[in-house]
């Protein structure tokens, strides 16, 4: 397994391709925002995506 | 029916409901994140992903039928949110693309590649080959929408999230014992990992891709390089 391939195939090339279009707009309130303090630690702390 | 065969044919049954759910999902993020950046390349590719997601539904629910597993698909699934309820709506959508694309696409990236570097036979190689095709951009819309979301929002709210994705990805047997049947040549030659392939995969993945990955774009991987010992530490 070449994780090192993966990693320039799959990241670097993910970040050319989010790069190569207009640039997203800078959303200041988004810029600043911190999720709420119960982020990751409760209940609601989210989830993951099944796979292969 | 031997053991590989029959685990096989659970696998692949359990791929096409897989392939079935990131269908659904790209649609829904691809309407979400057009709407806060409508430059992005995202969501066209987010919907060519679905529509490469629902193909793969049918070829491994082909394969599965195939090995004795008929997949009984639910046409009306529904997707539940897997984000925290305290998220914005853009970091929702950030939280969901990053579990499904930067962390689950891309360790499937890496299973497909170890599988065909191996023997498989000559009808799972040609499904491994056409979905691998795909799912190199799929894994890519991750890491893009995560690059361009990291100069325009705030992204290292993600860092304590991690471990959440991680755990909500994971088999619960991955770190276990394999089981005592597995027949690991056999289950190579039908498109599927035996148990201490995989872990080696999935934890190359997360340490030399995922982590670097996402520390590169600001996300700190250091709860999840803590999880993932806590993790792989038996008992």
């Amino acid at each position: 397994m070449q994780f090192k391939k993966l990693f320039q195939v799959l990241v670097l090339g993910g970040a050319v391709i989010g790069a190569s279009a207009g640039c997203t707009q800078a959303n200041a309130q988004e810029k600043g925002k911190k999720p709420a303090a119960d982020a990751g630690t409760t209940g609601s702390s989210g989830g993951g995506v099944k796979g292969w | 029916m031997t053991s590989a065969r029959r685990a096989a044919a659970e696998a692949w049954a359990f791929r096409a409901r897989v392939e079935q759910e990131a269908a659904l999902r790209f649609d829904q993020l691809a309407a979400i994140v057009a709407g806060f950046d409508p430059g992005s390349p995202v969501p066209a590719m987010m919907r060519g992903a679905a529509d490469d997601e629902r193909r793969h539904t049918e070829l491994c629910a082909g394969l599965a039928e195939g090995l004795g597993s008929p997949v009984a698909l639910d046409p009306g699934a529904e997707l539940p949110p897997i984000a925290p309820r305290s998220l914005s709506a853009r970091q929702a959508a950030l939280y969901e693309v990053v579990a499904a694309c930067c962390i689950t696409e891309t360790e499937s990236m890496a299973t497909l590649t170890t599988l065909l570097a191996g023997e498989p036979e000559p009808e799972v190689r040609e499904v491994l080959h056409e979905i691998s095709r795909d799912e190199v951009v799929h894994a890519r819309i991750g890491w893009a929408h995560l690059s361009r979301e990291s100069v325009a929002a705030e992204v290292a709210f993600l860092g304590p999230l991690v471990p959440g994705m991680l755990a909500g990805t994971i088999d619960p047997g991955l770190f276990g014992p394999p089981p005592p049947d597995e027949d690991p040549e056999g289950l190579l030659r039908l498109g599927v990992l035996p148990l201490a392939k995989k872990r080696e995969v999935f934890l190359g993945t997360l340490e030399q891709v995922v982590f670097p990955g996402l520390e590169r774009f600001g996300v700190d991987a250091g709860p999840a390089r803590e999880w993932l010992a806590r993790a792989g530490t038996p008992g």
